[in-house]
Parts: C-alpha cells; sequence; structure tokens
C-alpha cells in the first residue's frame, strides 16, 4: 500500500470527480458523499504519508516513477520529502474543510465538486511531482479550473467607485465576478508562459532531462541562472501574489466561492511559492544568490504594504485577502533568505497561512451568506448571533496577527530570526512591524463585526450560527492552528530535514562556484553556536551577523575574517563537500 | 514527586481546564460547573505551586524541559519548553495561583446575573489566562515567556471585552492589544536579536555592552507596554471596562506584574546593561509620580486603582532599575496581594451600588462593614502604614534608591508615597464615608460568602504578607543573581509622608465632598485625554493616513496598470471585432485579394 | 486558338464568378457564380489536357462535373431551407450565430 500512497493521494479527488460525472446531480447526497470520500481519502494519504515518513533516513521517500513519453524523457515521477509531508497535510486538511464548507450549495453541486477535485488533485500533484514537465502539468490543472469556479459560482459585488480609471472601470464591469475570473486567469497565465520559458531555458541547460534529481545535480551558465530565475520569479510570484503581481488576489478572492477562496489563499497560492524554491531556488542557486536582496526587499514590501492596504479595505473579502497577500510575504521573505531558520519558516508559514486563511475565508463567507452584505461599516454584534463564528475568528485573527500558541507566531518567528541572520537585518525589523500592523487592522474588524450591540436596525434577518457540517470544517481548521502552535515538532522536523538537504544543494553549489573564483575559503562556513563569551561580536546593528551563504557569496571584510576566527567547524555542520558539487563558471 | 513535577502542575492543571470547558461545550455552557472545574484546577495549581514552594526551600531549584522546536543545518535552534523553578518562580507560581483561585471564587458570586453560557465563557478565559500566566511564570528561557507573555495578552483582550455588546468595551479591549502589542515589537525584535548575538534564548547569555544595552532597552519598551508605563499607560484605565474581578486579576495583580517579572528574570541580561537601569530607574519614578497625581483627581474608583497599579509597577521598576531585584520582586509579591484585594473590594462596592462613580457612593460603611475593612486594610498597606504588607517592600524600594543614590528618583517616590496615602485616603472617605449619595447606596448590602471569603484570605495576606519577607528573600537568595542582603530598616521618612497623606485626606475630604480647588485646578492639568489624543493622532494622521495611501496606490497605480494593460486588449479588440462580420462573402473576398497579391508577388518577384 | 487564348478565357470566366460570389445577396445567385469559377476550372483541365497531351486532364473535367452537381443538389436544398425560415433567399439573413 504505501507504495502507491502518493498515486492514492493525488488520484482520490481525481477520481471520485470521475465518479461524479456518471452520478445524477439530482442525487445530492450521494454527490456530496462521493466528494467528501475523496477528499477523506487524500486527508488520510497525507496522514498516512506524515506517518509513514522515515524521519531518521530524510530525503525523498516512497517514490513512484511510471514513464509517460519515454522518448522526451518524461515520466510520472512522485515522491515526498519533509516540506511535501506538511503541504500534503495542509491541502488535505483544506480540501476537507472545503468541502464541508460548501456542502449546502445549491447551484450546479455536482458540477462544482467535479472542477474542485480535479483542480486539488493537481495541487496534491504538484508538492509530490519529481519530473519538471509534470510538475508544470499538475500546475496547471491546478490553476486553470479557478476560471470556471469563480465565473460560475462566484459572487458579483459592485463597486461604485470614480477616481481617474473611471472609465476603464466601466469598461471591465469591476467587481464583476467574470471580471475577476478573467483577471485571475490571466495574470497566472502570463505567470505560467514565463515559467514555461525558464523551465525549457532550465531543460535544455540541464542535459535534456525533466527529472528533476538529474537537473538538480547539473550545472547551468550563470547568465542563465540569472535570466531564467527572473521568469520564474515573476511567474511563480504572480501565483503567490507577490507585489506588484498581486492584484488579481483581492478581486479573485473576493469573488470566489467560500470553498474555491479557501483552496485558492489558502493551497495554490502556496504553489507559487512552493514552485519557487524548488524549482527556481534549488536548481538555479546562482539566481537564488543574486537576487536574493531584490525578492527579500520585494517581500518586505509585501509584507507591509499588504498589511496597511488590508487595513483600508471595508470589503469583509478583501480584508481577508490583502492579508493572504501581506502573509505570503512572509513566505516570500523566508525564501529569499536563503538560510535553514527562515526556510523551515517560509514553508511552516505556507502551512500556518494555509490552515488560517482557509478559516477565515470559511468564516467570511458564511457571514456573507447570511448577512448578504460583505460591507463592513454594515455590520455589526454578529457575536451574538453567530457565537461560534466570532470565536473560530478569534482564533484566526489571532493567528494572523502572530500571537503565540498559533502556527502563526511559529512560521513568522522562525523566519524573522533568519532573516535578522541574512545580511539584511532589517528585514526582520519591517517583519516585525508588518506584524504589528496586522494586530492594528484584525482586531479592528474583529470589533466591528463581532463586536458591539447586536443588530441594532434590525437589517439582518437570517443571520445564525453555523450548522452541522460546517462546524466540522471550523473544527479542522481551528484545532490545526492550535496544535501546530502548541506542537510545532508535528512538521517541523520533516520540514527541517528536507530544508536542510536542499539548502546545502544551492548554498553548497554557490559556495564552490565561489571558491573558484578565489573570493571565500570554506573555513568560514562554520556559524558555530556564539555561546562563548570571546565570540560575541562586538557591534550589533552595524554589521549584521552573516549567515555563511552571504559570507560565502561576498567577499568577506577583513574584519569579519578576525571576528569568525578561529574557524571551530561544529561537528555535524554540513560544510558542502567539494566532490559532489564541482561548479565551472560558464 | 519531585519539585519540577510539581510546578508542571501548577502550569498544566490549569490549561487542562480550558481545555476542558473550550471542547466540550456542555460543561462550559453550564455556568457553575464551569465554574467548579475552573476553580478545582486552579485550586489545583495551587496546590502544586506551593509544593514547588516547599520542594524548592528544602532542595534548591531544578528544571524540566523538553525540546519544543529545532532546527539543524548550520544555524543550529534548540528551543525548549518547561519548568525552570527556583526561589523566583516558586513563589510567584503560588502568588499567581493563589490571587488566581481567590478571585475565580469571588468572580462566582461577582457574576451571578450573567447567563450561564456566558459566565462558562469567562471561566474558560480565566484558566487559559491562569495557564499563560504560570507558563510565563515558569518559563526556563526568554522565549516561553514571551509565549506566554502574548498569551496572557490575547486574555486580557479577551476578558476586557467580556461584555463585548459595550461599544466602549470593545474598544478597549481593542486599545489595551493594539498598544501592547505595540510594545511587544520591543520584545519580539529583542528576542531576535538576542538570539542573532547569542544563538539562544537564554537570560545568563553574554553580550557585549552595546548590544546589551540595545537589547534590554527593546524589552524595556515591551515592559512598558505590559506594565503601562508613561507614556503607554493608555490602556490601563480603559482596561477597567472588563469585569472588576478581572481587573483585579489580571489589570492589577498579575499580568501587568509580568513586566517587572520580565525584568526581575533577565536581571543578568539588565546587570549588562548600566544605561538602561538608569532608564528603568528614572522611568519607574517617573511613572510612579505621574500616576499617583492623575489617582488623585479620578472620580471612578476603579480608575483610582487603575492609576494607583501604573504608580506601584512604577516602584517596582524603580528598584530594578537601581538594580535590587528583590525590593522590585517583594513589592510585586506584595502589591499582588493588596491590589487584589483593593479591587475585589471595590469590587462588592460596585456590585452592591451599581456603578463605578464615588459620587454614587457614600455612607457605605454602615451597610458594608466587613468590605469597608478589608479595603483599609489594603489601602493602609498600599500606602505603607507601618506593620501592613506595602510598608516592608515599599521601604525597601525607597532603601534601595538611596542605596544607589539616585536622588532624583528616590524624592520621586518619597513624594509619591505621600500622593498613595492622599489618594487612598480620598477613595475611603469619599466610598465609605459621608452620607449616602445615591439610593442605591442606602440599600446596598454585603455580599455572600463566596465574595467575602476571597476578600478575608487577601486581607490576612495584605496584612500580614510583610512579615515573609525574609523567607522569600531566603527562597530569592537561591537564584545566584539576586545580590544584596535583606535587612530590614525602618523607613521614618516615608512612614510620616504616609501618615501625613491620610490626615491631609482627612483635613481636605473629611467633613465635605467638594473637591478642593488646588485638586480641580490639578485635574483640568492632569486630564488623561491629551496623551490619548496624541495616539488618536497617531493613528489617524500616521497610520490610516498610510493606509489609505498605499490602498489608493494599489487601486489607482498598480491595478491601474493591470486594468490599462487589459483595456488596450479589450479596446483593440472592439475595433477588431468589426473585421469579423460574420459575412462569408467579406472572407472571401479578403481571401481573393490574399491570393491575387501572393499572384503578383510570386510574379513580380 | 491557343492555350494562352483558353487561358485568358478561363480567368475572365473565374473571375466573373468570384466578382457573383463576392456581391450577390441572392443564394440562387450564389451558387450560380460557384457554377461559373467551376467551369472556369474546367476550361482550364481541357484546355491543358488537349494542348499539354495528357489525357487524364479530361477525366478530371468530368470529376468537377459530378461534384458541381452534388455541390447545386446540397446547395438548392439549403436555399429551400433557407426560404422556409426566412421567406426569402437572401444570405444575410442567416446570421443566427452572430447574435
Amino acid at each position: 500500500m504505501t507504495h502507491h500512497l502518493l498515486s492514492l493521494i493525488v488520484g482520490a479527488p481525481a477520481a471520485a470527480a470521475l465518479v461524479l460525472f456518471s452520478v445524477p446531480a439530482t442525487e445530492k447526497l450521494f454527490v456530496r458523499i462521493v466528494a467528501l470520500t475523496g477528499a477523506l481519502i487524500s486527508l488520510a494519504g497525507s496522514i498516512a504519508v506524515l506517518a509513514t515518513y522515515n524521519l531518521s533516513e530524510g530525503g525523498f521517500q516512497l517514490r513512484e516513477t511510471y514513464p509517460l513519453v519515454p522518448r522526451l524523457n518524461i515520466s510520472l515521477s512522485l515522491a515526498a520529502d519533509g516540506w511535501s509531508v506538511a503541504l500534503l497535510l495542509l491541502t488535505g486538511l483544506i480540501i476537507v474543510a472545503g468541502v464541508l464548507a460548501s456542502w449546502t450549495l445549491e447551484n450546479r453541486q455536482k458540477e462544482f465538486f467535479i472542477t474542485l477535485l480535479i483542480l486539488v488533485a493537481g495541487v496534491f500533484g504538484v508538492f509530490v511531482a519529481q519530473d519538471l514537465f509534470v510538475f508544470f502539468l499538475f500546475y496547471e490543472i491546478a490553476v486553470l479550473p479557478m476560471y470556471l469556479l469563480i465565473g460560475i459560482w462566484g459572487s458579483s459585488h459592485a463597486i461604485t467607485e470614480g477616481g481617474p480609471f473611471k472609465y476603464i472601470w466601466k469598461l471591465f464591469n469591476i467587481g464583476d465576478k467574470q471580471y475577476a475570473a478573467m483577471k485571475l486567469t490571466l495574470m497566472l497565465l502570463v505567470g505560467s508562459a514565463l515559467i514555461l520559458v525558464g523551465i525549457l531555458a532550465i531543460y535544455s541547460n540541464g542535459g535534456h532531462t525533466f527529472d528533476l534529481f538529474a537537473l538538480a545535480k547539473a550545472h547551468y551558465p550563470h547568465h542563465m541562472q540569472l535570466f531564467a530565475f527572473v521568469l520564474l520569479w515573476v511567474g511563480f510570484g504572480s501565483l503567490a501574489g507577490v507585489f506588484p503581481f498581486h492584484t488579481w488576489s483581492p478581486d479573485g478572492h473576493a469573488s470566489a466561492p467560500t470553498a474555491v477562496s479557501m483552496l485558492h489563499a489558502g493551497v495554490l497560492m502556496k504553489l507559487g511559492a512552493f514552485g519557487l524554491i524548488r524549482v527556481g531556488m534549488i536548481l538555479l542557486p546562482d539566481g537564488a544568490h543574486f537576487w536574493a536582496p531584490f525578492v527579500g526587499t520585494v517581500a518586505v514590501i509585501n509584507i507591509v504594504y499588504g498589511a496597511l492596504a488590508a487595513m483600508h479595505q471595508k470589503d469583509f473579502k478583501y480584508v481577508v485577502a490583502y492579508s493572504s497577500v501581506s502573509h505570503m510575504g512572509v513566505v516570500m521573505l523566508g525564501a529569499a533568505t536563503l538560510n535553514v531558520l527562515a526556510w523551515n519558516g517560509a514553508v511552516f508559514q505556507m502551512v500556518a497561512h494555509g490552515v488560517m486563511t482557509g478559516l477565515l475565508f470559511a468564516l467570511v463567507g458564511h457571514v456573507y451568506e447570511r448577512s448578504h452584505t460583505r460591507d463592513t461599516q454594515r455590520m455589526g454584534g454578529f457575536a451574538t448571533v453567530m457565537p461560534g463564528v466570532a470565536t473560530f475568528f478569534t482564533i484566526a485573527v489571532l493567528s494572523s496577527l502572530g500571537l503565540p500558541g498559533t502556527a502563526g507566531f511559529v512560521a513568522e518567528f522562525l523566519v524573522f530570526l533568519g532573516a535578522w541572520h541574512s545580511a539584511y537585518s532589517w528585514w526582520a525589523v519591517a517583519g516585525v512591524v508588518g506584524a504589528f500592523v496586522t494586530a492594528v487592522y484584525v482586531l479592528t474588524i474583529a470589533r466591528r463585526v463581532f463586536w458591539g450591540p447586536p443588530d441594532p436596525v434590525k437589517q439582518f434577518h437570517e443571520l445564525r450560527d453555523v450548522r452541522r457540517t460546517e462546524w466540522g470544517a471550523l473544527w479542522i481548521l481551528g484545532a490545526a492552528i492550535v496544535v501546530l502552535g502548541f506542537w510545532p515538532g508535528l512538521i517541523s522536523s520533516h520540514i527541517d530535514k528536507a530544508t536542510v538537504a536542499n539548502l546545502q544543494q544551492v548554498n553548497g553549489a554557490a559556495a564552490v562556484t565561489l571558491n573558484d573564483s578565489g573570493h571565500a575559503t570554506r573555513s568560514t562556513v562554520g556559524w558555530a553556536k556564539q555561546s562563548d563569551a570571546h565570540r560575541v561580536r562586538p557591534s550589533m546593528m552595524g554589521s549584521a551577523p552573516l549567515h555563511p551563504s552571504y559570507a560565502l557569496t561576498r567577499p568577506m571584510p577583513a574584519a569579519d575574517r578576525c571576528r569568525s576566527a578561529p574557524p571551530i567547524q561544529r561537528a555535524g555542520s554540513r560544510a558542502p563537500d567539494a566532490t559532489t558539487a564541482t561548479v565551472v563558471m560558464r | 514527586m519531585t519539585t519540577p513535577m510539581w510546578a508542571l502542575i501548577a502550569v498544566f492543571a490549569p490549561l487542562a481546564s480550558a481545555l476542558l470547558l473550550a471542547v466540550l461545550a456542555p460543561i462550559r455552557r453550564r455556568g457553575g460547573l464551569a465554574a467548579a472545574v475552573s476553580i478545582t484546577f486552579a485550586l489545583a495549581s495551587l496546590v502544586g505551586a506551593i509544593f514547588a514552594v516547599i520542594g524548592t526551600l528544602h532542595a534548591g531549584g531544578s528544571d524540566w524541559t523538553r525540546s519544543w522546536l529545532a532546527s539543524g543545518g548550520a544555524l543550529p535552534l534548540s528551543v525548549t519548553f518547561g519548568v525552570h523553578v527556583d526561589g523566583v518562580s516558586a513563589p510567584m507560581l503560588a502568588v499567581v495561583a493563589l490571587v488566581a483561585t481567590c478571585v475565580q471564587l469571588f468572580s462566582t458570586g461577582y457574576l451571578d446575573d450573567e447567563s450561564s453560557a456566558s459566565r462558562g465563557r469567562y471561566f474558560a478565559y480565566q484558566s487559559l489566562f491562569l495557564f499563560s500566566m504560570q507558563l510565563l511564570v515558569a518559563a526556563p528561557n526568554l522565549l516561553q515567556l514571551f509565549f506566554g507573555w502574548e498569551i496572557v495578552g490575547a486574555t486580557s483582550y479577551l476578558l476586557i471585552g467580556y461584555w463585548y455588546k459595550k461599544p466602549s468595551a470593545a474598544r478597549a479591549a481593542v486599545k489595551a492589544f493594539w498598544v501592547t502589542k505595540f510594545a511587544d515589537m520591543g520584545l519580539l525584535i529583542g528576542l531576535v536579536a538576542l538570539f542573532g548575538f547569542t544563538g539562544s534564548f537564554e537570560w545568563t547569555a553574554q553580550l557585549a555592552p552595546a548590544a546589551a544595552t540595545a537589547v534590554t532597552l527593546l524589552f524595556v519598551l515591551a515592559v512598558m507596554g505590559k506594565s503601562a508605563q508613561f507614556p503607554l499607560h493608555v490602556w490601563l484605565p480603559d482596561a477597567m471596562e472588563g469585569p472588576t474581578p478581572v481587573s483585579a486579576l489580571l489589570h492589577a495583580a498579575t499580568m501587568v506584574a509580568a513586566g517587572v517579572y520580565l525584568v526581575v528574570r533577565a536581571q543578568p541580561l539588565f546587570a549588562q546593561a548600566p544605561f538602561t537601569q538608569h532608564f528603568l530607574a528614572y522611568l519607574g519614578a517617573g511613572t510612579a509620580l505621574f500616576a499617583a497625581l492623575l489617582a488623585l483627581v479620578q472620580t471612578d474608583l476603579k480608575r483610582v486603582l487603575a492609576y494607583s497599579t501604573c504608580s506601584q509597577l512604577g516602584y517596582m521598576l524603580a528598584a530594578l532599575g537601581a538594580g535590587s531585584a528583590f525590593a522590585g520582586f517583594f513589592h510585586l509579591t506584595t502589591h499582588a496581594f493588596f491590589k487584589a484585594l483593593l479591587f475585589l473590594a471595590a469590587g462588592s462596592v460596585i456590585h452592591a451600588v451599581g456603578s463605578n462613580e464615588m459620587s454614587k457612593m457614600g455612607g457605605l460603611w454602615k451597610k458594608m462593614p466587613l468590605t469597608m475593612l478589608v479595603f483599609i486594610a489594603g489601602a493602609f498597606s498600599l500606602a505603607g502604614f507601618p506593620g501592613f504588607a506595602g510598608f516592608f517592600s515599599k521601604d525597601l524600594i525607597i532603601d534601595s534608591l538611596s542605596e544607589h543614590h539616585l536622588w532624583a528618583p528616590y524624592a520621586a517616590l518619597l513624594l509619591g508615597a505621600f500622593l498613595t496615602a492622599l489618594y487612598m485616603g480620598r477613595a475611603i472617605l469619599l466610598t465609605f464615608f459621608g452620607p449616602h449619595e445615591s439610593h442605591e447606596a442606602e440599600h446596598a448590602h454585603e455580599p455572600g460568602w463566596s465574595m467575602k471569603l476571597p476578600l478575608i484570605v487577601l486581607a490576612l495576606l495584605s496584612v500580614g504578607a510583610g512579615f515573609f519577607g525574609g523567607d522569600l528573600w531566603h527562597l530569592a537568595s537561591l537564584t545566584d543573581y539576586v545580590h544584596g542582603v535583606y535587612h530590614f530598616r525602618f523607613g521614618a521618612v516615608a512612614s510620616v509622608l504616609a501618615l501625613s497623606g491620610f490626615v491631609v485626606a482627612w483635613v481636605a475630604w473629611g467633613k465635605t465632598r467638594e473637591e478642593p480647588a488646588l485638586a480641580r485646578s490639578l485635574a483640568a492639568f492632569a486630564n488623561r485625554a491629551w496623551v490619548d489624543r496624541l495616539y488618536v493622532f497617531g493613528y489617524r494622521a500616521g497610520l490610516l493616513l498610510v493606509s489609505d495611501v498605499a490602498a489608493w496606490i494599489d487601486r489607482y497605480i498598480v491595478d491601474a496598470l493591470v486594468n490599462v494593460v487589459g483595456s488596450f486588449f479589450l479596446l483593440g479588440a472592439r475595433r477588431a471585432r468589426r473585421l469579423q462580420t460574420g459575412n462569408v462573402q467579406d472572407y472571401l473576398f479578403a481571401m481573393s485579394l490574399g491570393a491575387i497579391a501572393l499572384a503578383v508577388w510570386s510574379i513580380w518577384r | 486558338m491557343t492555350l494562352t487564348t483558353c487561358l485568358i478565357l478561363s480567368a475572365a470566366l473565374f473571375s466573373v464568378g468570384l466578382y457573383g460570389l463576392l456581391t450577390r445577396r441572392h443564394a440562387v445567385g450564389i451558387l450560380l457564380s460557384i457554377e461559373v469559377m467551376a467551369n472556369a476550372a474546367n476550361l482550364n483541365f481541357v484546355a491543358f489536357a488537349h494542348y499539354g497531351g495528357a489525357s487524364w486532364g479530361q477525366a478530371f473535367a468530368l470529376f468537377v462535373l459530378g461534384l458541381t452537381v452534388a455541390e447545386v443538389a446540397i446547395g438548392l436544398a439549403l436555399v429551400m431551407l433557407l426560404f422556409r425560415s426566412h421567406k426569402d433567399v437572401l444570405v444575410d439573413l442567416a446570421n443566427a450565430f452572430k447574435h
């Protein structure tokens, strides 16, 4: 069984979708049960992967390979490492919660579930694909159904605003669900096109294979790396909501139906960040190192700017959507920092934010469904009539502002710790400020919507608390937030295992490249735990603590060299092995 | 059972209760049952803490830690959680558990007219609070301390907003969270920096002087927020919107003292930063004086006590700034007792009268003699009346400042001692003496036993706790960095000042309830609103403005760019679609033209 | 009579047919124009067969004749349908897909 665990996870939603084709739409209960079964199988599979993954061994496990197009070296190759384990679990949780949250959908429920399940099969596939071609295929499968899901099941919300672009706004019918669907799909497809170019560049420079392992061993010309990395950053970045390619996100998430927003903000945006790390950074380490300062700075803009923009919003869904933009900035910041702590944090944040934003969208969707408005200024006192929603909203809000005891804290804290160790310590400070701004607006919104006197003008007639299956969705996600907050070790050791291996790939290759050009020597790699008094850094902000990656990618100032002497090689620290990475700068 | 096991019980028993109440709705919705569960587990926590104290007395401190979060590679991170039992944390555990138990018991009576579901919610919050506070106190490293620190902040938010239907309570809750969250940025950055410098979160870390100053100053920012020091004190008076037992527990006895506790805990770090310590001494003394002045002009009984809390926390921080960790810690424990007592007694009065305003009280001594007695006991203790608990600890603080020749803070604290007696005298006179000022005051009566019992327990402690200073010193000195010797000197000046404060209060408010002209002008001057207005201005003109700008940029520049690109194609397509008439003959015409053009081209090529 | 004159005649016929095809709105007129164009092609087949010596060009001409008959049959059937639905046989009436 464990031999086919990954194909089971990917295949179950797809199979459920196929079964649904043959089920008459009038059998509502049966349709729902089939969809839920597909989702539950995937979740169970994900949990099984978490349980069976051999931590002491690490690396990629549960490998499966089926040849697809042998002449082009394309094969359906699946395997899971620690990151996949965590992200599979996230996807499983979100899809089950998503199916439960759309249990009572009235309009074309069967078709909705078919599309949703196909989409989620693609998501699962991306997280375990070990073949670049298949990776891209799954990526597209995950992105494209979104057009139908928003265009058919979405909600329109007229935005009447004047301003300098009034004409264009009228032209597009902004706020309309078709507009949102079109904008989202087009922006993401433009991104995909760039990714495709990047992938082809990697393919043709990496020995004409799509196998990710072989590609990781290959060495790419320096300039090609710099170029291809930008393509991948823009392409994957659009899906990850990177500034300034994020504007599909507020409109798209606001128009999308509940389950789709949950899935999209909860999981799909992570595909972007995951793709950038797995394809962009690991395969193209030179590109990653060269662009890291830029990528990190943009990520900081994401965090602060997204939070500020969210603060201004009056529309409930827009607030949550912009908060996603802000939180994805934390992921990107972690990715750009290129050290173990920050990458652990980035992947943890993918999970934490996924669960949290899934919960938020489930709740916002419920409130919208009941109150028929998204205008927070008209709401108030909802906690009285929907205490369950208010409670879970509070949990999500606390995770959003990074409160310890919730998953959000672990992730943000790891990223900030890592960022402080980069060459740009101010990233950490800016990130903390962003977290404060988040606290300001999420608390405001919670007060405005849920607290205060209940419905003074009696404008809401259908308000009621969540019922039956909807509780399931909330409990799953709410519990995940708290459990991961108190017990991060559940997935963090898996994540850490993969991070260490992957980062060795990135920093090892770059280190040797520069070694050849004679800038730095390997003896500076050791970053020992500086608890001894004599190793205390004499200055603080002025010279930021150097992480090995930065120590190696830039010429070391003499002062730093003195300071880190004597170079104590920590037992078990992972210095790159020169024999495994013989890089030549072409 | 070993000492750490008892401490673990003290920490995790309330968590069990919080989980029970959170997950099992049937228990929670039955308010009385929820209260019973919560109080039982709080008692368990108290028992655990007491045994931890005994164990520490006999065998010294000990630890129990497990790995919480680890990460490998070139940047090793290894965070542990657990309990660190020593002469500081063990007595603190006991104090917190004791006060919490008293307050929870008091709450059963105080909240008897709430619906049972909402009482269940209250006790769930209370259990969560107790857990997180104990987690903070027993922390073996600064990260766990921060962990607890933030969760107590969140429970404070929830408890201030307990009456969430009241807009003022909702606003106060959010304000408290904002201000403390703003301050907590300092602790978070400080921790990140501490890890950056030392690779750990230990408070025993050695730092370079500049780094130590920076890290500790960042910590002080957080302390200012949590312990309500000027100018971040603005949230505390508003926090009185919460139920009075909450004010007693969180906003007087324990949570706000977390800032002081942090400084006590991180004493080895602060000792490396003399500048920070000086800053702390002046900050504390300044706040002590400033808040005492404000307490003098409040008309709301709870606000008098709230400003008094600010002021007393200032005393503690001043002592810590002078380098006397023990004086601050001692005052922290005695303050926990008498301030909780004062708040609960005030709660008893408010419960009877139905208003916070002292102008609606008066003459209650006949109706509520026990409440009056315990209130006066608490007030005497607070003012440092010789023999009462506060007297010992406050004298120690003032002593420690003079020892370190910090004369300006010394003078401020002496003046503060006088003002303390003055405003407490005023509060006693306006509340319990003079004529009945309202119908409710005429018909007030003593509360039930569930409320009387905690009052009596706390009153006994407020009177007698000072005599255990030596024992506390013995315990605390087990921790190696609590320096100095505990010696008791009769603080004659401070005592005389305290006595004269009561006398002046009698002169001013003994016969009349009119505010003297001096107090009125002081009230106008010290109107707390101006600090608030500053923050509101900062929020509106700073944050909101920036956010408006960001949103504008997003809509009209970033998004507009996307839309302009889109509209380019859309409008172009509108033009281009005219070519597609749908008439086959038009297409044929174009085809023939093309064919002719091809033919011509092939001939003339 | 040379091959050139035949080809000129055929080109002229084709142009006339094309003009008719492009300008006629009446369906039967369009069909007639198509016939004219097909016969222009036929003329080419026959002329090349005659002057070039490859006799299978004539066979093609016969084949095209057969084809045009079939085409007219289908075309007239379409014209009938058009008339039934629109009471007229102008081709631009059949624009249901555009709207």
